[in-house]
């Protein structure tokens, strides 16, 4: 009906015979005239959005040329800085970003841009002028004003801008948005959370019911690692009480990173935790802590794990190098039938270094040709993996 | 009754039959363009803001084995190896496997990147042809370049299955050495799978693009141009839509059918628990994916397969008719064999979205369409013959299909300038979308032609012959001729 309003009364015009046609060869030339102006408004789109692209390019690069210009003058060559004077009281000279052209929206969201461009490239003194000029400017108005935005893409622009430039926002506007449905917006708020929250940077951890997805993991963990004056807590406290496996998982890997040796008690009572993905990340996390005093303990829950659990185990072994589980290494290289097993028996017990060379040179003697050569292949230095 | 009756109830019930099949297909292709887009935009919107870079120097980036088999390619081997080996990533493996080539690209590869035999502790967790020998690199610089040589399996399947039992890590991405890869394809490939905690991302695939009159440096594309010689051009524009719009548009359905052969990532845990490639089969690719979705199926795990659009491979298409012919009836030889070994699937409610979509689709419209369409043309000359055709509605509904067609072919065009604008000059793009008016009187006839004719050869079970592909190579001149095996 709608095609027929829009085509019909152009092919009743054009068509003499149209209304004798049979309904499908009426729908077919209503459906010819769709196909037809489809097809042009998308030659118009493709020539359009590449003129709109060249022109863009265009502007934005002569702004762009225009504002790095201002920006080392009276930014990265601030005459007090220069001479020593701190750059909370440098005197910072505004007027020529305050010309008439600063009033056009885009110029504005131009200038917060290159801000921000230059505040990840610099540290230290001059981005501490980058921030001053962004807040004597009231550009941060600008992005609260996005945050408070319907759009969530909006919203993100907002937070972004707010993070890189180090901007503090209330505990009360982040904290719902790190649960937020939306993945992307999620993600930002964590990240804004992290480094904007004054009081407590990972409180976040606390109520987050959403899960960590690996990507949001992977941003995490370089904010968290990279973030200056960062007061890093027991990450023990999320192992043992919260509800979120990825959040669990994701603490362990701080742990590791941290070198947290007192979150070593949460970690071993996860050993008895029913997820055996969780259990297999507690057990590598013991591993590379070198917490050698759970040795006795994974052996004896070894027999009862799933396969990704026991070459963690074995693994962890291999990182501890006591010496005291040589024999069980060597039994399981020698007993298992599956190959993973075997390879990372073999890699442990080379692992042990000088302690176990006798042994695993009497393994490549009196072994099968298929178990010398997976000793050879742990043992060669041109293998990695 | 008379034969005149015969001819017309037979007639008026194919042209009933047929226009239920062309209206299925016409609102297919307007649903599969209208979920591409929303696809599209919403990459677009997202990857924005995505920092890839977060991946090259943290602990937690996954690792990822890039399995390339190599059959006689001596000519080009080592500047594919070494881009392969200077992919932007900092977690991976190379691993090459010569299968079996009777020039001397091993040698090449021994002296270029300081091979040495090692003992490796290689585990046949798939059948394969017996590995001769395994290298690994004793110059530092090459530590993540691996070389299985094996014995010819006359298939790259079969030696996409030896790289996947020397592979180390949980993902593996699958190519052809002689494809051109963006530098960034891990980063791009691997981030979907980071990126989603509900379902098990079993595969990830991106677009795959003409390279003929690209230009190539080192192993890597400088410039992307759309090819100057008409059959790969037509080529480019079914691979656009093929990619951005249909595996842009059923991946929003978790209805992806295939990942190319020519680039995809895949769970390995799930591709060696599914079977691996099969080497007998003809299109090995698709055959795997229907077949690790079963797995999961059955298995009750919750996979989806993702594709995103943006270009990451280029490969050389076929540039004469005798090849591009040979390439065409093996894919429909593979298609067709593999509908009947997975007969039980289609229509078959137990395998969800796998039963009742993408095989039904695939059976329905992609194995039968040259069948319908050759019907059809026969269908035309016999009621031209016999006087029973009315002009005026034929020539309507021709009209009607053509300007459709051309219509979701610019479409197409669109999307993919949405996602990235790939070509330098606006020229390039009207050349392409000019191209699209001679697609359906100039190259489909080519299809389906050469798709009976691959039918017809699982039919008849006549051996396949692997005959010998001229490649043109790369570059700014494309002098270069290198003559490879034409297993795609």
């Amino acid at each position: 009906m709608l095609l027929d309003s829009l085509f019909g009364p152009f092919f009743r015009k054009y068509f003499y015979y149209y209304d004798s046609y049979p309904i499908v060869i009426q729908i077919a030339i209503l459906l010819t005239g769709v196909a037809i102006t489809t097809t042009f408004i998308a030659y118009s789109s493709i020539l359009t959005r590449r003129a709109n692209g060249y022109l863009k390019d265009v502007r934005s690069k002569k702004i762009n040329q225009f504002l790095d210009n201002l920006i080392t003058d009276h930014i990265i060559f601030n005459e007090d800085v220069m001479n020593g004077i701190s750059p909370q009281e440098a005197i910072l000279d505004i007027t020529p970003f305050t010309k008439p052209v600063f009033k056009q929206k885009w110029v504005k969201q131009a200038l917060i841009d290159r801000l921000i461009y230059f505040s990840q490239s610099f540290s230290g003194d001059r981005n501490v002028l980058f921030r001053r000029l962004f807040m004597e400017l009231e550009l941060e108005k600008l992005s609260f004003k996005k945050l408070k935005s319907i759009s969530n893409s909006t919203k993100i622009v907002g937070l972004v801008e707010l993070t890189s430039m180090g901007i503090a926002v209330a505990d009360v506007i982040i904290l719902p948005l790190t649960n937020s449905k939306n993945r992307k917006l999620r993600s930002e708020a964590r990240i804004a959370y992290i480094k904007l929250s004054k009081n407590d940077p990972f409180k976040f951890f606390d109520d987050a019911t959403e899960p960590l997805l690996l990507w949001d993991q992977l941003e995490l963990y370089k904010i968290i690692t990279t973030t200056e004056g960062l007061t890093i807590p027991n990450f023990a406290r999320w192992i043992t009480y919260s509800p979120n496996k990825s959040i669990v998982s994701f603490c362990l890997k701080l742990v590791i990173h941290y070198n947290q040796h007192e979150a070593i008690p949460a970690i071993v009572k996860l050993l008895s935790t029913k997820d055996h993905y969780v259990r297999a990340d507690a057990i590598n996390c013991l591993g590379k802590l070198k917490a050698d005093s759970v040795e006795e303990h994974l052996v004896s829950i070894y027999n009862n794990q799933p396969l990704r659990c026991q070459l963690e185990i074995l693994k962890a072994l291999g990182r501890f190098g006591t010496g005291r589980q040589i024999n069980f290494l060597r039994s399981e290289f020698l007993r298992s039938n599956d190959f993973d097993i075997k390879k990372n028996a073999a890699r442990s017990l080379i692992n042990h270094g000088m302690q176990t060379k006798e042994i695993v040179q009497q393994l490549i003697d009196t072994a099968s040709p298929d178990n010398a050569i997976i000793l050879k292949h742990c043992m060669n230095p041109l293998i990695k993996y | 009754m008379k034969t005149g009756t015969y001819i017309e109830l037979v007639g008026e019930f194919y042209e009933g039959a047929v226009f239920v099949y062309g209206t299925t297909l016409l609102l297919i292709y307007a649903l599969l363009a209208v979920l591409s887009l929303s696809a599209v935009r919403r990459f677009q919107k997202l990857d924005s803001h995505v920092d890839y870079s977060l991946l090259l120097n943290s602990k937690l980036t996954p690792g990822i084995s890039v399995i390339a088999p190599a059959f006689n390619e001596s000519l080009t081997i080592i500047e594919n190896v070494h881009s392969l080996l200077n992919l932007n990533y900092p977690k991976y493996e190379v691993i090459i496997v010569n299968d079996g080539s009777t020039d001397d690209s091993l040698e090449k590869m021994v002296r270029e990147f300081d091979l040495v035999e090692v003992d490796f502790a290689y585990n046949e967790r798939l059948k394969t042809k017996p590995i001769k020998r395994i290298f690994k690199s004793s110059n530092p610089a090459y530590n993540k370049l691996t070389i299985v040589d094996k014995v010819n399996g006359k298939a790259k399947a079969d030696a996409s299955n030896a790289g996947i039992n020397a592979s180390s890590f949980d993902y593996f991405i699958c190519t052809d050495v002689d494809s051109i890869l963006d530098r960034d394809t891990i980063m791009k490939l691997v981030k979907p799978v980071m990126d989603d905690s509900k379902k098990r991302i079993i595969a990830t695939g991106a677009t795959l693009r003409m390279a003929n009159s690209c230009v190539v440096e080192q192993g890597f594309m400088q410039r992307v141009v759309v090819p100057n010689q008409l059959l790969p051009r037509f080529q480019e524009i079914e691979y656009i839509r093929s990619f951005v719009m249909g595996k842009m548009g059923w991946s929003v359905i978790n209805c992806v059918p295939n990942v190319s052969g020519g680039l995809g990532m895949f769970d390995k845990e799930i591709a060696i628990n599914a079977g691996g490639y099969d080497p007998q089969s003809f299109g090995e690719d698709m055959e795997l994916v229907i077949r690790m979705m079963t797995y999961c199926i059955n298995y009750q795990i919750n996979y989806a397969i993702r594709y995103i659009p943006i270009t990451l491979c280029w490969t050389e298409g076929p540039a004469t008719i005798k090849v591009y012919g040979r390439q065409r009836a093996r894919w429909a030889r593979g298609l067709a064999q593999l509908m009947w070994q997975h007969r039980k699937l289609v229509f078959n409610p137990n395998y969800g979205r796998l039963g009742m979509i993408v095989m039904p689709y695939n059976f329905v419209f992609e194995l039968l369409a040259p069948i319908v369409e050759a019907l059809g043309i026969i269908y035309y000359i016999v009621i031209i013959f016999l006087d029973a055709i009315n002009w005026d509605y034929a020539i309507l509904l021709l009209v009607f299909v053509y300007t459709y067609a051309i219509m979701i072919s610019t479409l197409s065009i669109l999307w993919d300038q949405i996602t990235y604008q790939t070509y330098k000059t606006s020229r390039e793009i009207i050349t392409l979308c000019l191209t699209a008016f001679f697609e359906m009187v100039v190259y489909h006839p080519l299809i389906v032609f050469y798709s009976i004719k691959g039918y017809y050869n699982f039919l008849g079970n006549r051996k396949h012959t692997w005959g010998n592909m001229q490649r043109q190579g790369f570059g700014q001149g494309g002098a270069r001729a290198r003559t490879v095996t034409a297993t795609s």
